[in-house]
């Protein structure tokens, strides 16, 4: 245990480092639970709020993923930064909480999957696609319209695409956490992007030339 | 065979684009075997709109990697909002959860 003698002087929470932190949090200190919520909490959540964009489900989600950390904090080897651990944990997390409450009716991702003329003809996208992805880092409009078209991709495409695109999971170790066949995966994941492109293609073509976002 | 082709809108489809579209994943992960890949080269060779369709399906997912940074952590860009902080009544009830639980 490190008692607060140990230390010359007790920082306050906000300044302490991660290796302090980190060797509080092992003995169980309350006040550096309490800092490490209010440090990584807020980056827990934002990730947990992709997958489930309710609310209060994001809420419970990021309780049980805090509490499985203070449970788990004292096997935290560091060989990750403590900022990836907590990551991987929230997003486990979220997952769970999709399995576990009552499935949503979710809207058919027909509607969003490339229209074809009845002989197999493709028909032209609308928008101007010139953007660069490069500028999203510089375009705050079009990483609104990204993030919002993947909110509104139906949950359980959603969930696939944000496991293969963003955290760049393998197809195997999505079809384990989903408990879907590696077909399934491909297929939904293909489907996901189908159907992000035309929410973009709109999106897109609403704003007039991404070119012009740039401010 | 190329002189029967005729242009987009009017050109021979082996394959029709539909078709052609469900290989672009296997494609772009390099897993199309060898026939289906020369089939997919000739139809692309031949039509524009499934040319820029496979552009603007790749730029989709570049720009969902660029938008959503993976751990949503330093925002790309350095004066956009960090994210916001965890409710002060959210924070008590973990807390008070984490006392209770064994
Ligand atoms: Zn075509």
């Amino acid at each position: 245990m490190i008692d607060d003698g140990s230390l010359t002087e007790r920082k306050p929470a906000a300044d302490l480092s991660e290796a302090d932190l980190l060797a509080l949090l092992r003995a169980g200190d309350d006040e550096a639970f309490e800092e490490l919520i209010r440090r990584h909490g807020p980056q827990m959540l934002a990730v947990i709020r992709r997958y489930l964009p309710e609310e209060s489900d994001a809420q419970d989600a990021l309780q049980e993923a805090l509490l499985s950390v203070f449970k788990a904090i004292e096997r935290f080897q560091g060989d990750s930064s403590l900022a990836t651990w907590l990551h991987r944990i929230a997003v486990n997390a979220a997952l769970m909480r999709l399995r576990t409450r009552r499935r949503r009716p979710e809207k058919p991702i027909e509607d969003l999957l490339p229209h074809f003329s009845d002989d197999g003809h493709r028909t032209e996208p609308r928008a101007d696609w010139s953007v660069r992805p490069d500028d999203a880092a510089q375009n705050a409009e079009l990483r609104g319209i990204v993030r919002t078209a993947i909110d509104e991709l139906p949950e359980s495409y959603r969930t696939i695409l944000l496991l293969r695109d963003i955290e760049e999971r393998s197809t195997e170790e999505v079809a384990d956490l989903l408990e879907l066949s590696l077909a399934n995966v491909k297929t939904r994941l293909h489907r996901a992007r189908q159907a992000l492109r035309e929410l973009l293609d709109r999106r897109l073509g609403e704003s007039g030339r991404p070119g012009e976002m740039m401010r | 065979m190329s002189d029967e082709h005729l242009s987009c809108g009017e050109h021979r489809h082996d394959l029709s684009c539909r078709e052609i579209c469900d290989f672009m994943m296997a494609y772009l992960d390099g897993e199309l075997p060898a026939g289906e890949l020369a089939v997919f080269q000739e139809h692309m060779s031949l039509c524009p709109p499934c040319v820029q369709y496979l552009d603007t399906y790749k730029k989709t997912i570049a720009l969902s990697k660029q938008c959503l940074d993976k751990e949503a952590a330093a925002d790309p860009c350095s004066n956009a909002p960090k994210p916001p902080p965890v409710p002060d009544a959210l924070v008590k009830a973990i807390l008070a959860a984490r006392k209770k639980s064994p």
